[in-house]
């Protein structure tokens, strides 16, 4: 494949430079800028100015006008002219001598009177363009003479030249090229690189220089271009190192220049146009005669003998998009970065831009979505170009259209895949990557709406996990293009969540519902119907708490009633009413049960309202399983475990209210007990314990737990009652009972007995029980009163001494005054006292009247030990 | 393919020298494109740019013909890894290497490593005809455009041998390879117990069912990455190269004014 990257444009046409005088050649040629220099073999220089005119058709040409000749006065041919031009001279080299002439008269420059502006026997120079030394003001020149195996390296100023170097080489140097130290030399037999400042030297290779002219061509700093033997142009770098491979050029070549990224040489017959980058031949012109070939800050310019061309490169973007037509991206990316330096900075990012996303595409069409990824991102496409592509993806409501000229010759996905399904996936697959990476960064700035809903498309018709994420999380997909698609493919889960996000939770739940009820398919969630009660729980919007519940509650009261017992506590969340809560709930009776416990046992609520209405609950829910035939034992026991549970626990329930339902109710007789002991009914409490249920070990628990926050007298009062209850109505009761109450009352006493006053018992006994009977009793009665009465003996004694003591002291302190000031302070309290009258502590401390009293009522031990005594 | 490579500078070099038609150029194919095409007497050289984990290697294809010789020395400059690549059924291919090539390698890094290889041995050897299975396995592991790339294409045949399905004479043997790579070590004043072993060296393959080449380029490769991580530290030290050091015997001025 070629490329037209060059083409020959004339420059000097020979009527101009010669007329009709046949034997006029061209030998040498330089241009600066817009001046064009000829030196011919009749010894003249030639001095022309060279414009760019550009045609109607848009083509460059070059008019030349001719502004001076001049003959040198040497007879031969001039073989090389080099401007210095901040020094406004032309280095000449005719008949072996280099000497400098005025650029601008062409008159030979007369040496100054410190030194000479002319050097002899030369061969050859070569200007150094990247000198070490900065001198503007002079220019560095490495010289070849006939005679002696030297270079020499002189500093050429306005009016003189000075040799300031001289290294020997191994062999005749017969061509030179210099960049900084590195002088690049083809010898008789072969390169080598020599650094005049050290004098280190490399070999390169052999080269035959008298079987075939030598090219030594400094192409960019330190690296060299040179003739090889078989018509090969090899590079080479300071250090003797190929680093890039050699073109092929033939093996006539004459001359050759670097027009990045391009090698150009001409041999007889022929320009040939390698490419830098890959070694291949992108052109050929033909052209005859030509003998000169050289570039120019960066112009090429050939000549045969009796004309001038430029070579002029085609428009720098025509070549690269003539290359990404082939599809040769890196080719024309190379070319393209290669540009930087010619192109101004901002026209350049343009056409960088540009390159990188059309280079980007066409690796997308090649399925190459790792390379078009990279390019896309470093060309800084508009996403929207390639979401474009994929027909309905953008919203309707986007404003995008392709860029002009187009990017890619796509019309879109389907074009590009030619029907092939699979190549359809793998595009949407990485357009789902690419979308899902650029999302969040500055790429889709200005068009995240674009990108959300594109993104939102693919998941949803791909089925990709990430949907869900998408939408639960920040995104600006477009609702009214999102509903549909999302019907489409059946993500209403998905549509309720977008729906969400867009406010609009009763359409979110409405959808959802749909779904539970099986009226829309969408498997995503399994535990959708919990999702839901999760979702109302901790919605702020109680119209739609309200709305919803009851769908929730006939669905599965348990999870349901969650909506307001899981009820996130949080500012953000507006408290629901109990009362609204339990009015809501009517009619679910599980619910509202499940709502009372929450709100009793759980949150401890102090309102008798809920305590009653639990506790009717409960007994309601009894009541119905004792109607139900066959009964369910153990459903029974346990909805009656938790009523017992409340009634005896719970103060705040009303008790009439509840003894009013369970008044005729002879099966739950144990729980009209509890409520008895809750008005303090204990005889009927006992007597429905001891007598009608004849269940001896709750009577007893019910004797604790009734007294069980009160203090001994009033246990004691409660066990004095259930022994009565046990004494009196032994005749009451059948003989065949399960247990005897009398014996009931022998068990309670000799279990019991710390409790009861003994003396009370006694006299209660009937007369014919034994005393065996009642030993434990009896035997722990007798202990304690003895162990009271002793206690109290020695409790009497212990005050009898203090009083006495107290005596002692207060007839002590009688005897002197206890001085009581407005600046003493009270031990107690530490205050001043403002009134005379004060206690004594022990010891004439005097206090406060109050501060004691309150002492005394604080502690009540001490109480014993301060005895007070008023004093004045 | 290797255009976009031009543009990264490589850490180490590999070169392989050899006579022409051994091979060179449909050895480097095989290795990067992983098929055996037609090729032609390689002119000047080309280079290839491979990515070995975070270091670029470029593999120097060199043209084997006389004409080029001269520019081997040049190519084999701060080498880090030379292939000296030979005909299996061309006992003259091997001779040459050490009569016409090795001499090129002065220019190579003191450290250079230096692999033999013997080529086409699958007109010798049945058992060339597979490629092995680690060369398979790297198949695999080569990025999935690999995959699907059309199967191999029917390589057209090379030579009579491969017509007929006779198998060729070997004109040279493992240990004829063995014992030049004792002579290359010698030549270079290596010591044969510090340097890599001849069997470690020595390789057999063939481009064309790709037999032992991914063995024989990732053997190469693990081997320079010291070579690499030595150039690293020496590029931190002194950015710029001096001439002075790198100096090889070939200097003539060295030598002259010396004596
Ligand atoms: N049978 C067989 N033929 C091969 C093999 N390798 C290369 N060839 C053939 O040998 C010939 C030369 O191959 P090249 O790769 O061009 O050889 P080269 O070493 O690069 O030659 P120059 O570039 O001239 O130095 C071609 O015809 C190839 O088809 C191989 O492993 N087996
Ligand atoms: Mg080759």
């Amino acid at each position: 494949m070629s490329v037209k990257a060059f083409e020959l444009v004339p420059a000097v046409e020979r009527d101009l430079l010669m007329g009709d005088k046949a034997r006029i050649n061209i030998e040498c040629i330089e241009c600066c800028g817009k001046h064009l220099y000829l030196g011919t073999n009749d010894c003249f220089i030639h001095h022309f100015l060279l414009d760019e005119v550009t045609t109607s058709k848009g083509k460059l040409s070059y008019s030349a006008q001719k502004l001076l000749h001049k003959y040198l006065g040497l007879k031969k041919p001039v073989a090389e002219l080099r401007a210095a031009s901040a020094l406004e001279r032309l280095i000449v080299l005719c008949d072996a001598i280099v000497f400098l002439v005025d650029m601008v008269t062409l008159e030979t420059v007369p040496s100054a009177a410190g030194g000479g502006a002319k050097i002899r026997g030369v061969t050859a120079f070569c200007i150094n363009e990247n000198p070490v030394n900065g001198d503007p003001f002079c220019v560095e020149m490495g010289v070849l003479s006939s005679k002696r195996r030297t270079v020499q390296i002189y500093m050429v100023y306005e009016d003189r030249v000075q040799l300031v170097k001289e290294v020997n080489t191994p062999e005749q140097p017969c061509a030179v090229s210099l960049d900084g130290y590195f002088l690049c030399l083809a010898l008789a037999t072969q390169y080598m690189i020599l650094n005049y400042n050290t004098g280190a030297s490399q070999d390169l290779f052999p080269y035959s220089s008298e079987e075939r002219k030598p090219i030594v061509k400094r192409i960019g700093r330190e690296e060299f271009l040179l003739a090889a033997p078989g018509g090969l142009g090899m590079f080479a770098n300071a250090e003797g190192v190929s680093q890039r491979a050699p073109v092929n050029w033939s093996e006539s070549v004459i001359s050759a220049a670097v027009c990045f990224p391009y090698v150009v040489a001409l041999d007889e017959s022929f320009i040939t146009i390698h490419s830098m980058l890959d070694q291949q031949l992108k052109q050929t012109l033909s052209f005859r005669d030509g003998h000169i070939l050289q570039d120019f800050e960066g112009k090429v310019i050939l000549a045969s003998t009796k004309a001038v061309y430029v070579l002029v490169p085609l428009p720098l973007e025509r070549q690269i998009q003539d290359l990404l037509a082939s599809h040769r991206v890196e080719e024309a990316l190379i070319l393209t970065e290669g540009a930087q330096r010619n192109i101004p900075k901002d026209k350049f990012q343009i056409l960088h831009k540009r390159i990188l996303q059309q280079a980007g595409f066409i690796q997308f069409g090649q399925l190459q979505f790792l390379e078009a990824k990279e390019h896309f991102r470093k060309g800084q496409l508009d996403v929207r170009e390639l979401i474009s592509l994929y027909p309905l993806l953008l919203p309707a409501s986007s404003s995008f259209t392709r860029c002009h000229p187009p990017l890619h010759e796509f019309a879109d996905l389907n074009h590009l895949a030619q029907g092939d399904q699979e190549k359809v996936l793998h595009c949407k697959k990485f357009l789902i990557s690419y979308l899902g990476e650029v999302r969040s960064t500055e790429v889709a700035n200005g068009c995240r709406e674009d990108v959300d809903t594109a993104l939102l498309k693919l998941y949803a018709e791909q089925d990709h996990e990430s949907l869900l994420d998408l939408l639960a999380s920040d995104n600006s997909c477009v609702l009214a293009d999102s509903v549909p698609w999302l019907e489409k493919y059946h993500k209403f889960f998905a549509l309720g969540l977008l729906y969400h996000y867009n406010g609009q939770d009763s359409a979110a739940l409405q959808m959802w519902i749909r779904v539970v009820d099986g009226e829309l398919q969408d498997s995503t969630r399994s535990d959708l119907f919990e999702y839901i009660v999760d979702f109302l729980c901790s919605s702020s919007n109680l119209d739609l708490i309200w709305k919803y519940a009851d769908w929730a509650l006939r669905k599965d009261p348990t999870k349901g009633v969650h909506i307001f017992t899981k009820r996130p506590q949080s500012k953000h969340l507006s408290e629901l009413n109990p009362d609204d809560v339990i009015t809501h709930l009517g009619k679910h009776t599980m619910a509202l049960l499940l709502y009372l416990e929450h709100l009793v046992l759980e949150r401890k609520s102090q309102k008798e309202k809920f305590h009653t209405h639990l506790a009717v609950l409960y007994l309601e829910r009894v009541l119905s399983l004792l109607s139900e035939s066959p009964r369910d034992e153990e459903q029974i026991t346990r909805a009656r475990e938790r009523l017992q549970a409340l009634l005896r626990e719970s103060n705040l329930y009303s008790v009439q209210v509840l003894l009013g339902k369970l008044e005729n109710c002879e099966q739950l007789l144990l729980e009209r007990a509890t409520l008895h002991g809750k008005l303090e009914e204990h005889d009927k409490a006992l007597h429905i314990l001891v007598h009608k249920l004849r269940d001896f070990p709750s009577a007893e628990a019910f004797c604790i737990w009734a007294s069980c926050s009160r203090d001994c007298a009033y246990r004691q009062r409660l066990f004095h009652l259930l022994l009565e209850v046990y004494l009196k109505g032994n005749h009451t009761s059948a003989g065949g009972g399960v247990g005897d109450p009398e014996m009931a009352a022998v068990d309670l006493l000799n279990r019991h007995g710390e409790v009861f006053d003994a003396v009370r018992v006694l006299r209660m006994l009937p007369e014919g029980w034994s005393l065996q009977l009642l030993r434990p009793f009896l035997d722990r009665s007798v202990r304690a009163s003895m162990h009271a009465c002793r206690t109290s003996q020695i409790a009497l004694g212990l005050s009898h001494s203090e009083n006495l003591q107290l005596l002692h002291d207060r007839l002590k302190e009688r005897k002197k005054p206890i001085y009581v000031s407005e600046k003493k302070g009270c031990h107690l309290c530490h205050n001043t006292f403002s009134e005379p009258d004060v206690v004594c502590l022990p010891g004439g401390v005097p206090v406060h009247k109050h501060c004691v009293a309150q002492r005394v009522r604080d502690s009540p031990t001490k109480s014993q030990l301060t005895n007070s005594s008023n004093h004045t | 393919m290797p255009e976009l490579s031009k543009m990264k500078k490589p850490d180490v070099k590999v070169v392989l020298l050899g006579d022409m038609n051994v091979g060179k150029t449909s050895l480097l194919h095989r290795y990067t494109e992983r098929k055996f095409k037609d090729t032609i007497s390689t002119v000047g050289g080309a280079f290839f740019l491979k990515q070995w984990g975070p270091y670029n290697i470029s593999i120097w294809d060199t043209a084997g013909r006389e004409q080029f010789h001269g520019l081997g020395s040049m190519y084999c400059r701060g080498a880090a890894a030379i292939i000296l690549t030979y005909d299996v059924t061309n006992w003259q291919s091997l001779s040459e290497l050490e009569e016409r090539f090795l001499s090129l390698t002065d220019t190579a890094n003191h450290d250079c490593i230096y692999a033999l290889v013997g080529n086409k041995v699958d007109l010798t050897d049945p058992k060339a005809h597979q490629s092995q299975d680690s060369d398979v396995a790297s198949e695999d592991r080569t990025d999935s455009e690999d995959m699907r790339t059309e199967p191999q294409l029917p390589t057209p045949p090379t030579s009579p041998a491969s017509l007929s399905g006779v198998m060729l004479q070997k004109q040279v043997t493992p240990e004829d390879a063995a014992a030049l790579y004792g002579r290359i070590l010698r030549y270079k004043g290596l010591d044969e117990t510090s340097s890599q072993p001849a069997e470690k060296m020595c390789f057999e393959t063939s481009a064309k069912t790709g037999y032992n080449v991914d063995s024989l380029f990732e053997a190469l490769f693990d081997l320079v990455l010291p070579s690499i991580l030595r150039q690293r530290n020496e590029n931190q030290e002194s950015p710029t190269v001096d001439l002075e050091e790198c100096r090889g015997s070939s200097n003539k001025r060295a030598k002259s004014s010396c004596c």
